[in-house]
């Protein structure tokens, strides 16, 4: 900003630089304990005083792949890929129409859009859970697709209008004087100018699906349990596997960690649902 | 061109058969549409119905009425979990923001780095709520945890127990840990909004020889205030449906020390199955849900020329 131009600017970036690394440093620890925790040794892990130094150990590891959960890894992968692709399929055509054309009762389609992104999921689960009983839906990967339509398919629709009505009218209208036809207008014209778009939306819908917890611990569980749902099943009768816990946590952190870097100024306008502008 | 009724927009250069122009738009919305209506409006629908209905253990039999409204509203563990999501909203949220306003400041200022730096500080944000929980059971866990051991315990601020078991401190502990997770959020969406203030009344200001305090009150506060509002109001809803963290980390105790109306509704329908309890519960959510969604909206498209 305007202020700072007549100061000497080298020691104002490094003060303020280093008050940002040391505010990064502080909030991010818990994520660097964790970390340390998956190749903690568990008399280590419970010292008293703290224990900062020790010989690293796979065991945590060897545990976690002894009992199965890269099932619920690919489990995981596969339902937030599936889910997010149909997303983006029958998503995609309803953003831009929103974005484009005129259309009765469009603010009330649309606040109804939004309603379904601001339910609380506890309301759906009740429903869910009853409905998906009945026909069969409970615990299987088709009912947990479904239910993460609720919040993702509207979560995308708002933010991917957002970003199409960032794109200029102009080259539309000129390739349908040309006499292009929608269909060909859509294909050749605005998809190729959204697709960063539709990526980072449909990124931070995977995150979504990916970071789920209660769907997939109501509606599935057994036949289809994701990782998160997994992080429990480590408190056993023997006690808490707290290691193993950090092992799996960590891996579901992988991803968002990825995330962040990539999508960088989207995530802002993703999670304010297109209000900011990243 | 244009038919009767239409408004004459831009886009009519689009149109070049009035008859196509009328369906292709919902041709477009139609599978979410219906998709959504599907998995948003019949569950609602469907909550709604089992609310006026006696349903226990899973079976729907009469109808009742209001009545599963009036044991709801006559409950002193509903009155309970709207004072504590009261509470936790009330506490968290006005912190967050304050917390998210100053870091923004701060990363406004000449801060190098700041493509490492961001996408570091948003981790807590995006991490999935079962791993946040999982982390500060980790920092906060009884006698061996980094936090407890080495702070709560040398200050013997908290001995013997978990702070998540502690029917005084349990609640205040879950609203840590919430603004430890969004007031990155806050922090970063405030930021955004900085960056995109326009420099000429800064550039006036400073000729005018106003110092930062001046410029901070007089020129970003308000042109920031928009922005702050719906950041605030939709962090306020978010923040009113938290269930993730609080169901991992307490599951509504000790007692029902921590329990909002999210956790409530789900034990009553997991644990007791009252089911027709917990739909009258949920309505009365949805209905306050909607109420604030459409402020959200409003303000959002008014103030900030959103959406």
């Amino acid at each position: 900003m305007a202020e700072a131009q007549s100061r000497p600017e080298g020691s104002k970036a490094l003060l303020w630089t280093s008050v940002t690394v040391v505010y990064a440093a502080i909030m991010l620890f818990p994520i660097f304990w964790m970390a340390s925790m998956m190749v903690k040794p568990n008399d280590a892990m419970f010292a008293r005083p703290t224990q900062f130094l020790f010989m690293p150990t796979l065991e945590h590891f060897s545990y976690v792949l002894e009992h199965g959960f890269h099932w619920y890894l690919l489990t995981s992968f596969l339902l937030c890929t599936v889910s997010t692709a149909l997303v983006v399929i029958i998503g995609t055509p309803a953003a831009y129409a929103f974005a484009r054309f005129e259309m009765r009762a469009k603010d009330d389609l649309f606040l109804f859009i939004l309603a379904s992104r601001m339910a609380p999921p506890v309301c759906l689960v009740i429903p869910f859970y009853l409905i998906f009983a009945k026909v069969g839906l409970l615990d299987t990967f088709l009912g947990l697709t479904l239910a993460y339509m609720t919040f993702n398919l509207s979560f995308y629709i708002w933010v991917l209008r957002s970003f199409c009505r960032d794109l200029p009218v102009e080259l539309e209208e000129a390739a349908a004087l040309e006499g292009w036809s929608k269909p060909q207008i859509f294909r050749r014209v605005v998809f190729p100018l959204l697709r960063n778009g539709i990526v980072a939306t449909a990124v931070l819908c995977f995150i979504f699906a990916w970071n789920e917890f209660l769907f997939a611990f109501m509606l599935g569980g057994r036949a289809v349990q994701t990782l998160p749902v997994s992080i429990p099943k480590l408190i056993t009768s023997q006690g808490v596997r707290w290691g193993e816990m950090a092992v799996v946590g960590m891996t579901a952190l992988l991803p968002v960690l990825a995330v962040v870097f990539v999508l960088q100024r989207h995530i802002v306008r993703g999670l304010t649902l297109g209000a900011v502008k990243g | 061109m244009a038919i009767a009724g239409d408004t004459i927009t831009a886009t009519d250069a689009l149109a070049p058969l009035p008859r196509e122009r009328l369906w292709y738009p919902y041709l477009l919305i139609a599978p979410s549409m219906i998709m959504l209506v599907v998995v948003s409006l019949v569950p609602f629908l469907y909550t709604i119905y089992l609310s006026f209905h006696a349903a226990k253990f899973g079976r729907v039999t009469d109808f009742i009425g209001f009545e599963n409204y009036a044991v709801l509203l006559t409950d002193p563990r509903f009155w309970n979990s709207i004072g504590v999501a009261a509470t936790f909203v009330l506490i968290a949220v006005p912190v967050e923001f304050m917390l998210g306003l100053a870091g923004a400041l701060v990363l406004n200022q000449n801060v190098r780095g700041r493509s490492i730096l961001v996408p570091l500080l948003f981790m807590p944000t995006m991490m999935a709520p079962i791993v946040v929980g999982l982390l500060w059971k980790i920092m906060l866990a009884g006698s061996w945890g980094f936090l407890s051991y080495n702070v709560l315990e040398r200050f013997n601020l908290l001995e013997g127990t978990s702070v998540f078991a502690s029917p005084e401190f349990a609640l205040y502990a879950l609203i840590f840990v919430d603004i430890w997770q969004w007031t990155p959020f806050m922090m970063l969406a405030f930021f955004a909004g900085l960056q995109a203030l326009p420099m000429g009344p800064y550039r006036a200001a400073a000729v005018d020889g106003a110092n930062p305090l001046q410029m901070f009150f007089h020129i970003t506060l308000p042109m920031m205030t928009p922005l702050l509002a719906v950041i605030g109001l939709l962090r306020f809803i978010d923040a009113f449906k938290v269930f993730d963290t609080i169901y991992i980390l307490t599951g509504g105790g000790p007692g029902i020390a921590t329990e909002t109306p999210s956790i409530l509704a789900n034990k009553m329908t997991f644990e007791f199955w009252n089911i027709g309890e917990a739909s009258a519960l949920a309505v009365l959510v949805w209905l306050a849900f909607f109420a604030f969604c459409n402020v959200f909206y409003q303000v959002a498209k008014k103030r900030l020329n959103a959406f």
